[in-house]
């Protein structure tokens, strides 16, 4: 019972793939956009978030985008030229959508108090010394340390996600993963930035 | 009680070679067949496997069927089926 539950918290795609991903992921995708644009948190990349010069809506629907379509991309990619199984756009696509979802939780944490407050600081013109010294500084630290979590659930569900939507084992999983998250992460940073000049 | 399920052995319990068919008896009369037999290639696979290979003949070879009536989801279908096909190849080239 223990490890069922386990299993749908940490790989439902052996149960949801496809179009009912893709709606779900997407529903997920929108909720997330508008708590960005609340709460003003932006998403630099797969990996990077924090305040951004660009207030305005469309750009956290950008970035949202990019951070869905850009690893979505790679996996695809990756799986027609590692897999020897037929992959499916609609079931990569999805299944990374679906992945995200815990973006939503994590983006629940940038409406904490010590997070606002430090989203209001300039930090591109502060010396780190005085942005160590902020008085809410240690505890946006501790924030910031608790909503990785869902980060790193978001990164376990897009390993299984690639595994079963690509049919991927072994080391060609492990590459395609790898080269997706760090050069998706890069990317994604490139594309996104050019919203911020 | 339940009754006991037997299983189709089909590894040597001692060395974990392939078994083969060595008798073989009618529960009729009482002939009984000896030889060195070849188990066909499906008796070969798992009890899951061989579950598998008969609800993909049963459900027209739809994978969308198949994943409806298991209730997992197609690429998961797909991965099991492209698996077997693998180990199926891998059993006729030895």
């Amino acid at each position: 019972m223990k490890k069922q539950w386990l299993k749908l918290w940490f790989n439902p795609f052996e149960r949801i793939a496809g179009f009912r991903a893709l709606l779900w992921g997407f529903i997920g995708l929108i909720i997330s956009t508008l708590l960005s644009f609340l709460s003003q948190w932006h998403y630099h990349g797969l990996l990077h978030f924090g305040p951004a010069p660009n207030p305005a809506w469309w750009c956290f629907a950008v970035e949202h985008l990019t951070v869905w379509l850009i690893p979505a991309t790679l996996f695809y990619l990756g799986g027609l030229l590692f897999s020897r199984s037929r992959i499916r756009l609609i079931d990569v696509f999805g299944t990374v959508a679906f992945a995200q979802l815990p973006f939503i939780l994590m983006n629940l944490f940038a409406f904490l108090p010590p997070m606002q407050k430090m989203l209001k600081i300039n930090l591109a013109s502060l010396p780190l010394q005085e942005i160590t010294e902020q008085p809410v500084f240690l505890a946006s630290v501790w924030i910031s340390l608790l909503s990785f979590i869902f980060l790193i659930w978001v990164l376990i569900l897009m390993f299984k996600a690639l595994k079963v939507s690509c049919n991927l084992k072994g080391y060609r999983l492990g590459i395609v993963y790898c080269v997706t998250v760090i050069g998706g992460d890069l990317i994604c940073r490139l594309i996104i930035g050019l919203c911020y000049k | 009680m339940d009754t006991l399920k037997k299983r189709l052995p089909l590894k040597c319990p001692s060395c974990d070679a392939s078994l083969k068919v060595g008798r073989l008896f009618c529960e009729t009369c009482p002939t009984e067949v000896c030889g060195s037999f070849e188990l066909p290639l499906l008796a070969k696979l798992t009890e899951k496997e061989q579950q598998f290979v008969i609800d993909f003949i049963k459900s027209s070879g739809s994978l969308k069927d198949m994943s409806k009536n298991m209730g997992i989801s197609y690429p998961t279908v797909r991965n099991i089926l492209d698996d077997l096909i693998d180990k199926l190849n891998n059993m006729e080239t030895l």
